[in-house]
């Protein structure tokens, strides 16, 4: 398999996201494996970010690379120079991977056609999040016991979709690794044409609890979609009645994800975010190990690992 | 009328035979002279020589299913000087109605979940029909915050509506209408333009030899044409309601195969004209403006081909001292449920322009299938009993003292119409009873 970039999981195959996860298991087993020595990273972040910025930094490190940090602070991005300048720019200074994150869909994309580097999406706008995703792969298929056992789970991804990067890489990674994916959010933060993913809709997380859910993969929902002049959602005590995951929910044995951050109270009880139910902390600690894979792969430097 | 005591009560194992009336139901087809059994609150049987414990002799009247309203101002809380629950639901049975929905501009506006449910509790206590709540669509009516759809939809509401006013910005009842449709909850609009809506009648040649300020037909047909195309594109469950201009009428027909939309309009549109504006009294001040006679008999001719599925009454009462004023200064609003049937049964159907079965349609059927939920609405066994008695030969003026409703602002006041409802039943009581002593059941 060959990988050059990592800009979306749209049509990812199911034997490409075992490869990343099982290069992925090779770092978490061994701490400190060099195959990215004498390699750089450049980590060009047009969007404030801590997790997924520190997670990539980790990433990189603890795989042997020299690490560049540009941040929307304190760098040409911002003076205003564009995204194409600044990747041809670390392209000149030899970065052998560009890792970006940005407020635009396309944003990787764009930036593939002018690098040399390898480009890794580290989300762009409400495009994709494909690290994201494969990280989520990661923690879901570890804590089930390996990748074969997602196939015929049942996952319900709750919350705002249209807004989520997230959900634009996890719904077809998880229904490509052969799980059963709903989706359970209101109109009003679903895409207009949803038909065409051929998901069920379902109206509340009780309602996806009897669908047989196993998991449910609630999505953030910003402030911003409740407090508006015209809001998606009227408040939140009516989004959390139908689309907050609470403690009753857990009964049924389900498995709770969240990409983080969280708004506790809103679309995660408190007590559900750290409960022996919550997959979070695994869904953190399998980032390091699953994006110093994807740039291992990026830049082609897995023989090392072989060898 | 507040005396419910003289109610004839039919208990569980006390069966009423209604015999000899001209059942009239268009959605069960039946169309002739008939027994109707009651029994347990329900229609038990139709059919001929039918036997029961008492009976009631209905020679010569209709039987109808009862009427439904799902527009009506009964003004509580916050204003029940104007109308309560009570004498509102009087003066929906005294004209044949047996559901209503109550309108949510009210004072406080019903757009809190806890508004809904006392008015749900309240509804059990003092009405003397099936009364349903319609919530806001926006806080305060303004248009702009969406109110919490599904917790009102648990405390009881059945629709949603900001009726009174028109929403303003297309993106804002877009949302609306797709979270509406996510809380499974029918949407009622008010469609008008309020930048062209600045007057206060029709503006025409009527409004222009009176010198009063008019808003044209296109501060509907605007309101009305964006909304529709909202509903098409959100597939929300869209009704739009007191339609009054041809055009409106016409897009209502364009549109409604495409989305899940239904409309109605109201009797004063279909029965008075902007000629009212030439008297200058503020009685005759109703939003949408009454319009010219192009216009109602369009509006006329899309309730017969069924473009407007019903007739709902917009009852709007209002104390004298918001109606006795110039029209420029006078509350919008009429009377409605008392006169609905015989002023459209003297105006449409003895005009010949409508068939008296297409009117019960209206009336009863169509809206009653609308509201739903409550199972079978008509004259077909195991249907609740909720029915309407109607003397179609009785000739008869409406006067002040006839009034049920607490106000007295109807444009039909002093009029002579034909017909008139004898008695309503509401689950098999009888909750209006207009012919007295001639009406008592006998065993």
């Amino acid at each position: 398999m060959q990988f050059k970039n990592f800009l979306t999981l749209e049509d990812a195959s199911r034997d490409e996201l075992r490869e990343v996860l099982d290069l992925a298991r090779t770092y978490q087993a061994g701490h400190m494996v060099p195959t990215l020595a004498g390699r750089t990273v450049c980590l060009a972040f047009f969007e404030a970010s801590t997790r997924t910025a520190v997670s990539f930094e980790l990433a990189a490190r603890r795989a042997g690379a020299d690490v560049i940090s540009l941040s929307e602070k304190g760098s040409a991005i911002q003076k205003g120079e564009s995204l194409i300048d600044t990747v041809v720019t670390l392209d000149a200074l030899g970065a052998d991977a560009v890792v970006i994150r940005h407020p635009s869909a396309g944003a990787a994309r764009l930036a593939a056609r002018y690098a040399n580097a390898a480009i890794v999406n580290a989300g762009d706008g409400c495009g994709q999040h494909p690290t994201q995703a494969l990280l989520d792969l990661h923690a879901l298929s570890t804590s089930l016991g390996d990748f074969d056992e997602l196939v015929g789970r049942k996952v319900a991804v709750v919350g705002d979709v249209l807004h989520s990067r997230v959900a634009r890489s996890v719904i077809p990674a998880f229904r490509a690794a052969g799980i059963e994916v709903s989706l359970v959010a209101p109109n009003t933060l679903l895409p207009s044409e949803v038909g065409a993913w051929g998901l069920p809709i379902l109206p509340s997380v009780d309602d996806a609890i009897d669908w047989g859910a196993e998991v449910l993969y609630t999505l953030r929902l910003q402030r911003e979609r409740m407090t508006s002049r015209s809001p998606r959602v009227p408040s939140v005590a009516e989004y959390s009645r139908f689309y907050s995951v609470t403690k009753r929910h857990l009964n049924s044995g389900v498995l709770v994800m969240h990409p983080g951050p969280v708004n506790r109270g809103v679309e995660i009880s408190g007590d559900v975010v750290l409960s022996g139910s919550s997959l979070v902390p695994d869904q953190v600690a399998s980032g390091i190990a699953v994006r110093s894979a994807v740039l291992a792969l990026a830049v082609g430097a897995t023989e090392k690992l072989a060898a | 009328m507040t005396d419910g005591s003289a109610n004839a009560r039919i208990g569980a194992h006390d069966d009423l035979l209604i015999r000899g009336a001209h059942v009239l139901d268009p959605a069960s087809g039946l169309d002739g002279v008939a027994d109707v059994r009651l029994s347990a609150g329900h229609v038990a049987e139709v059919g001929e020589n039918l036997r029961g414990t008492r009976h009631l002799d209905a020679d010569g009247l209709h039987l109808f299913p009862g009427f439904v309203d799902v527009h009506a101002h009964w003004r509580t809380p916050g204003r029940e000087d104007e109308e309560t629950i009570e004498t509102g639901s009087a003066a929906a049975a005294a004209g044949g109605f047996t559901s209503v929905v109550m309108m949510p501009n009210t004072d406080p506006i019903v757009d809190r979940p806890v508004v809904v449910s006392g008015l749900v509790r309240r509804v059990e206590r003092e009405s003397r029909v099936r009364a349903y709540v319609s919530a806001a669509l926006h806080e305060g009516l303004k248009g702009e915050r969406l109110t919490e759809m599904r917790l009102l939809k648990e405390a009881g509401a059945v629709c949603i509506s900001d009726d009174g006013l028109g929403t303003q910005s297309a993106g804002v009842l877009r949302n609306g209408m797709l979270y509406a449709k996510t809380a499974g909850l029918p949407v009622i609009l008010h469609c008008e333009d309020h930048t062209l809506a600045t007057g206060v009648v029709h503006e025409g040649v009527a409004s222009a030899l009176a010198g009063v300020p008019g808003s044209p037909g296109s501060a509907e047909d605007v309101a009305t044409a964006a909304a529709l195309v909202l509903a098409v594109e959100t597939g929300a469950k869209v009704h739009v309601t007191h339609v009054s201009t041809a055009l409106s009428a016409a897009l209502v027909g364009f549109f409604k195969r495409r989305g899940d939309i239904t409309a109605d309009t109201t009797p004063h549109h279909l029965t008075l004209t902007d000629e009212m504006v030439g008297t200058l009294e503020g009685m005759y001040r109703v939003n949408p403006p009454l319009r010219p006679n192009g216009d109602r008999h369009e509006v006329g001719k899309a309730l017969k081909d069924g473009i407007l599925d019903f007739v709902a009454t917009d009852h709007a009462p209002h104390v004298s001292e918001e109606k006795e004023l110039p029209l420029e200064e006078a509350a919008p609003g009429f009377l409605g449920h008392e006169t609905a049937f015989p002023a459209l049964y003297t105006e449409l159907v003895r005009g010949g322009k409508l068939s008296l079965s297409r009117l019960v349609e209206a009336m009863s059927c169509a809206p009653g299938r609308w509201i739903g939920g409550g199972g079978a609405h008509g004259i077909v066994a195991g249907a609740p009993a909720d029915l309407a008695l109607v003397d179609l030969s009785e000739e008869w003026t409406f006067r002040p003292d006839t009034l049920v409703s607490r106000s007295s602002n109807s444009p039909y006041l002093g009029r002579r119409l034909g017909g008139r409802i004898v008695g309503t039943m509401v689950g098999g009581e009888l909750v209006y009873d207009g012919m007295g002593a001639k009406f008592e059941a006998r065993t």
